[in-house]
């Protein structure tokens, strides 16, 4: 089975690695996209939600097996098709619980520009880290992405969001 | 609740099964859709989300080509929303839970032309 490596670098990631994991202990308990059940009794909900949160659980804790031994001795990475997927759905869930605690001051249009300039001076140390953890994960997405389908047209740049 | 157990089971069953968006009503035997009605799993567009992400999930859930999700993708970002998949309510259920899995918002509402 294929595996592919990426070297990240160690000084910028680690630093951002206890955020992360912070917000990932949020997940344990708080679903990233309210339940939203039309016309459900309360226990259907109930079940549903725990079956999203152990989902999101056993996702976040595939991202963290990311960072391991060799990622602090030599900044690897790796992804294979046995963790992609996981991975890839929590940094989706990371990104929506940042974007809805620790940067939700932020407007949608802030937070475009920044995206496109990284100018944050204006901003707090711990949104300027919030943000750097947002941005991160993008970027674990986009790898990933690609990883998963290298042939698949990445519009996301062409596209204003 | 143990019913209710089996349902969430049920939906991770049909989670890993793509099927194709708006299954006609012949596909459906006609008497439960009379007794039930159809249901509509509205997909959300929402700021953070990356649009190869949407894309990418949409394909693997409801087996869509390329140019089909992005379609849908394109609608949601425009319009705030779309429909992708019409059918009985326990499918239904079972699509806004993959899509929520995903984290991906999603919605069901009552098809009221059904």
């Amino acid at each position: 089975m294929k595996r592919v490596e990426v070297r990240l670098s160690i000084a910028a990631v680690a630093p951002l690695l206890d955020l992360i994991k912070a917000v990932a202990d949020e997940l344990r308990v708080h679903v990233a996209v309210p339940v939203a059940l039309v016309g459900a009794d309360v226990d259907f909900a109930e079940v549903w939600r725990e079956e999203l949160l152990k989902s999101q659980r056993e996702d976040c804790d595939r991202l963290f097996s990311l960072f391991d031994q060799e990622f602090f001795s030599d900044g690897v990475v790796a992804f294979d098709r046995d963790n992609a997927e996981a991975v890839l759905r929590a940094c989706a869930a990371l990104r929506l619980r940042f974007r809805g605690t620790h940067l939700e001051k932020i407007t949608d249009e802030e937070l475009e520009a920044l995206e496109a300039s990284s100018n944050m001076d204006r901003f707090a140390e711990t949104e300027k880290k919030a943000f750097a953890c947002f941005i991160f994960l993008d970027e674990l997405q986009k790898i990933i992405l690609k990883y998963l389908d290298p042939l698949s047209a990445d519009g996301d740049e062409e596209i204003d969001r | 609740m143990e019913l209710r157990r089996y349902n969430v089971l049920r939906l991770l069953i049909l989670r890993l099964t793509p099927h194709s968006s708006n299954t006609s009503p012949q596909q459906v035997p006609q008497p439960i859709i009379v007794q039930h009605g159809l249901w509509r799993v509205v997909f959300l567009d929402d700021a953070v989300t990356r649009m190869s992400y949407a894309v990418m999930v949409l394909r693997k859930i409801f087996g869509f080509d390329e140019a089909k999700a992005t379609h849908h993708m394109m609608e949601a970002h425009e319009h705030g929303r779309t429909i992708v998949w019409v059918g009985l309510r326990e499918n239904a259920e079972a699509y806004v839970f993959s899509l929520q899995q995903w984290h991906l918002s999603a919605t069901l509402e009552a098809d009221e032309t059904s």
